[in-house]
């Protein structure tokens, strides 16, 4: 019972949380500061992830914040290779 | 909970049709495609969510950042 209220509202403040990191996404002057921003949401929702998991005690879940981890790695290292070449896209 | 996702939805949605720089735009759109894993996620679809973090996240930001950059080094710029 306190430990499914403590769960609930873990979830909520990383939701909150990273809704507040999302004001850098949407108004960073340059693109460098969005990647930064798109890195911490993406941070404070693979915790929201593994939380959710760890709550609902399957091992199905657990695998979707490994799928989000290695692949938005991936998108994040893509973005940073083609952004560094000329300092701007 | 849901109710702030499908908002966050829209917003995102509409940045990523009305920003002019691409790059801006693929960024805010690798934002979409995470709380739209998230939202799966919380109405207990982790096959689903598990698609959308590997198309959506990973092989479409890197998709779409290799076609602009390749354009742009070709025939427009």
């Amino acid at each position: 019972m306190t430990l499914d209220l403590a769960f609930d509202l873990v979830v909520f403040l990383f939701l909150g949380s990273s809704v507040l990191s999302l004001v850098r996404v949407i108004m960073g002057p340059t693109s460098a500061d969005r990647l930064i921003g798109l890195n911490i949401v993406a941070a404070q929702i693979l915790a929201i992830l593994v939380l959710v998991a760890v709550k609902e005690g399957l091992h199905v879940y657990l695998d979707v914040a490994l799928v989000y981890d290695i692949f938005g790695f991936v998108g994040l290292l893509a973005i940073t290779r083609f952004f560094g070449k000329k300092g701007d896209l | 909970m849901t109710e702030t996702l499908l908002t966050l939805h829209i917003v995102l949605a509409l940045l990523v049709l009305f920003s002019r720089n691409l790059l801006t735009a693929v960024i805010f759109l690798a934002v979409y495609s995470l709380f739209s894993s998230l939202l799966f996620f919380i109405l207990h679809a982790p096959d689903v969510a598990l698609t959308e973090a590997a198309i959506g996240a990973g092989i479409s930001t890197f998709l779409y950042v290799w076609v602009i950059r390749k354009t742009r080094d070709g025939v427009a710029s």
